[in-house]
């Protein structure tokens, strides 16, 4: 060992001290940063026991950052859906919140409520057959038993337009996500070709996949050149070394009842709707599409289906004694141009054209009184042959009819047969049902998500007592270094002093 | 790296979370207290959303009948007044014939005067209205069930009644020539045309506008009841047949002993006539009482309803409370031990040189 052997030293021991003291302020300066991956200097002694900075590791954990990118695709797809039915579910709710003793407020605006009270409405009609205020409470009562469908069947609509609309713009966000993905990819493939520290740009690909996952479920595999391939979560490869397969999307702006959106889709394969092969699971993308294409649909037929309901059975059949029999016709509510009663599995879009019909409806020019005795539809329709005033029974079979068995489509969700005021009731149930459910997969993937990120933020992250410890640490090192220095200068000076005496 | 370390990001930003979701529980909370009842009742509830709806209807529909029954109370007991007047009429009638009867029974004007009298007050009171609608109507409840009698245009029943008599006699009972009708010939005319124009055909067409069905309404779920009589009833008959009788041959010029068979006919009918209204009167009665009943179980029904309702909406006031004062005592260990852990970093410990 020779003195200028502790002078490659200590020179070293300088070197592995600035490089270590960077990595250090660029772990500080990231302390705050989301997605940044704590920065870890390998010290090792070289070949004359010195010390370098071999190489700089990122800590970075996959296994962890892919249980919050799946999470937050399951969280997200919740969202979406609960986003959803939190709109469809005030359409029906009754708010407790209402002063106001009057039922209809109290119990909210759904069908199930205003057709409660058509009933009390026909009811105290029939204590009453000839008061005219009576029937017009009855028409009055109605109209809102129409509008309140009318508005859920709007608002099922609105729900399902933006939801599509909601799906164009996740469409090109993934799109932008993946050519940025592309450009970080091959970033990190030629860094790591070249021996270059590709941490930040792994850093931003790790940000990137987290905002992918929000938007769509994703999983990726990573080969030997450190290239990352993105599939998504029903295995469709979205990026693979450099190719990167776009996401297409149709936007329809208006989705009428029984229309259906377009799906996405990539390469020609559909990704979202029930026919779709390989369908994607989670993500904001997904839980859209189940909005707009399984669950708005389905409430939407429900109203349907109590519109259709509605229709029958407050129909007029035939009272006169002609042979054949003439058949069935709409009495308090129809449809505009109606020619006849709707088949159960021919209701779509009922709930957004019934309306109560004008030959009843006095602000229309129509006629209460054939409420109660019938004759919509002309006189082989009159009930009250007679035209006595205290004639109730059309009105008796009116509220018999709300609450009479009959049959609905099985494909809206709610069974084949049961009373109007029941399917209607069923129809609420379903929705808020539906509601608490995606309400409740919100909180507990909300709390899945931040525990996760807890868990990758402490595996990953930053903390600065221990950088600054380490600082500790190297200044020591950097004074006992430079003091080693000076005395090894000083041996120096008194060699050279004891070797040239003056 | 160790499992105990912990990332300062992390460690700042811990207790976020918990602070957002305790203040939107402590505005629920704020909601629920002051209401008694769940922030969001649809959330809270779900698939038992429809069950607590068909409760809330159910209540209205009950509260709803028994606002409707008190208007069929009102109709019942207008008709129960009337048929009360009617009987107290008829007795009277009964007693003034007795009394007449006993005073030697003059062919002078009592007997007519009593008639007419009774006639009068038996067509007012068939022409009861209750709320507009004609008691005693049927389901015709909105034309007078009783034509009257006397008006200044003869009546249909009256014109009616004096052409059978000009059949029978060949004269009219105010003629001279009616003094020659025996008291046989009289009974046999009472008993055949003049009877028959309070039956059949001639009394819906001449007397009675009524319907001989009776309107029905609903006073509890599937309970329906008759909320009205009808004036085509033989009660109805009898009397005015009785009545009319002595309106049109008392003081007439028929003969004494015609005129006693008239009152003794007379005294039958109306007889008959009072036990019939009263057996009406006590078919009123017990629909009120059903009225009052059904009333009654749809008061305790509804009472058992809202406390079902109160069960699945309320919320408990003390739970409440209680849950308020730790969520605000959480909410501020929060805020302490963001604050705390904030100063809590080794930048603070350290000399500065």
């Amino acid at each position: 060992m020779s003195l200028s052997a502790a002078f490659n030293i200590i020179n070293s021991a300088f070197l592995s001290n600035a490089a270590q003291s960077a990595v250090i302020s660029s772990n500080i300066s990231n302390a705050g940063t989301p997605g940044y991956s704590r920065e870890v200097a390998n010290v090792l002694t070289n070949s004359y026991g010195g010390s370098d900075v071999a190489s700089v590791t990122r800590e970075a954990n996959s296994a962890l950052l892919e249980q919050v990118n799946a999470s937050t695709s399951q969280a997200a797809s919740e969202q979406a859906l609960a986003n959803g039915l939190a709109k469809l579910a005030q359409t029906v709710s009754d708010s407790a919140t209402s002063s106001s003793a009057s039922g209809s407020t109290e119990n909210g605006n759904s069908p199930s409520a205003m057709l409660a009270n058509l009933q009390d409405a026909l009811t105290t009609y029939e204590a009453s057959p000839s008061d005219a205020s009576a029937g017009q409470a009855v028409v009055t009562a109605a109209s809102n038993l129409a509008a309140s469908l009318n508005s859920g069947s709007a608002a099922a609509q609105q729900v399902r337009e933006q939801a599509d609309s909601d799906m164009a713009s996740s469409v090109s966000t993934i799109n932008s996500l993946l050519n940025q993905f592309s450009q970080v990819d091959a970033t990190i493939v030629g860094g790591l070709a070249t021996g270059a520290n590709v941490s930040a740009a792994e850093d931003t690909r790790d940000t990137i996949l987290t905002q992918l996952s929000q938007q769509i479920g994703i999983s990726t595999a990573t080969s030997a050149n450190g290239s990352t391939s993105i599939y998504t979560d029903s295995g469709v490869t979205l990026y693979q070394t450099g190719d990167v397969n776009t996401l297409s999307f149709t936007a329809t702006p208006t989705l009428t009842a029984g229309a259906n959106g377009n799906a996405v889709t990539v390469d020609g394969v559909p990704i979202t709707g029930p026919s779709a092969p390989m369908a994607i699971q989670s993500g904001a993308l997904a839980g859209l599409a189940n909005l707009r294409d399984t669950v708005a649909p389905e409430y939407q037929a429900q109203l349907d289906q109590i519109a259709g309901g509605l229709i029958n059975a407050f129909a007029e059949s035939d009272q006169s004694t002609t042979t054949p029999g003439l058949p069935s016709l709409p009495g308090l509510f129809t449809a505009p141009g109606a020619t006849g009663l709707p088949a159960t599995t021919d209701t779509t879009g009922l709930a957004a054209s019934i309306e109560v019909n004008p030959a009843v409806d006095p602000s229309q020019g129509g006629d209460v009184s054939l409420l109660q005795d019938g004759g919509v539809n002309g006189s082989n329709y009159v009930y009250n042959a007679t035209g006595a005033a205290g004639y109730t029974g059309r009105i008796q079979g009116m509220i018999a009819a709300i609450t009479a068995t009959q049959s609905f489509d099985p494909s809206a969700g709610l069974g084949s047969s049961d009373g109007l005021a029941d399917y209607a009731n069923a129809s609420v149930s379903w929705l808020q049902a539906q509601n608490q459910q995606a309400s409740n997969q919100v909180d507990y993937q909300n709390s899945v998500v931040s525990q996760a990120t807890a868990a990758l933020s402490n595996a990953t992250g930053v903390s600065l007592d221990t950088e600054m410890t380490n600082m500790l640490n190297i200044e020591n090192s950097y004074t006992t270094t430079a003091k080693l220095l000076t005395t090894v200068d000083d041996m120096f000076t008194a060699l050279l002093d004891a070797t040239n005496p003056a | 790296m160790s499992a105990t370390f912990v990332s300062t990001s992390y460690l700042g930003t811990a207790l976020l979370p918990t602070i957002a979701q305790t203040q939107s529980s402590l505005a629920n909370l704020e909601v629920e207290s002051s209401t008694g009842q769940y922030a969001d009742l649809g959330l809270q509830l779900g698939d038992q959303s429809g069950y607590e709806l068909s409760l809330k209807n159910q209540n209205d529909l009950l509260q709803t009948l028994t606002t409707g029954n008190g208007l069929v109370t009102m109709n019942l007991t207008a008709s129960q007044d009337a048929l009360n007047s009617l009987v107290t009429d008829a007795q009277n009638a009964v007693s003034g014939l007795t009394a007449w009867n006993s005073a030697g029974g003059a062919a002078d004007a009592t007997l007519q005067n009593l008639g007419v009298n009774a006639l009068q007050s038996l067509i007012a009171a068939t022409n009861t209205t209750s709320n507009g609608q004609y008691v005693f109507g049927g389901l015709n409840s909105g034309v007078a069930p009783m034509a009257d009698y006397f008006s200044s245009t003869p009546s249909a029943a009256k014109t009616a009644i004096d052409s059978a008599f000009q059949t029978a006699f060949g004269c009219l009972p105010t003629d001279a020539a009616a003094s020659t009708i025996t008291a046989a010939q009289m009974q046999t005319f009472l008993n055949g045309p003049f009877a028959a124009q309070f039956s059949g055909s001639n009394w819906t067409s001449n007397w009675s506008s009524a319907s001989s069905a009776n309107a029905s309404a609903q006073i509890a779920p599937g309970e329906t009841i008759e909320t009205s009589t009808n004036a085509n009833q033989p009660g109805f008959q009898q009397l005015a047949e009785g009545y009319a009788m002595l309106s049109e041959f008392g003081g007439s010029q028929l003969s004494s002993a015609a005129q006693q068979t008239v009152a003794s006919a007379a005294n039958a009918l109306i007889t008959q006539g009072l036990s019939s209204i009263t057996a009406t009167e006590a078919g009123v009665g017990a629909s009120l009482q059903r009225v009052t009943d059904a009333n009654a179980s749809m008061s305790s029904q509804m009472t058992i309803l809202q406390t079902e309702i109160g069960n699945l909406d309320d919320v408990n006031a003390q739970a409440v409370a209680t849950q308020l004062n730790t969520l605000s005592t959480q909410l501020q260990t929060a805020y302490e031990l963001t604050a705390q852990l904030q100063k809590l970093s080794l930048a603070q410990y350290l000399p500065v040189s």
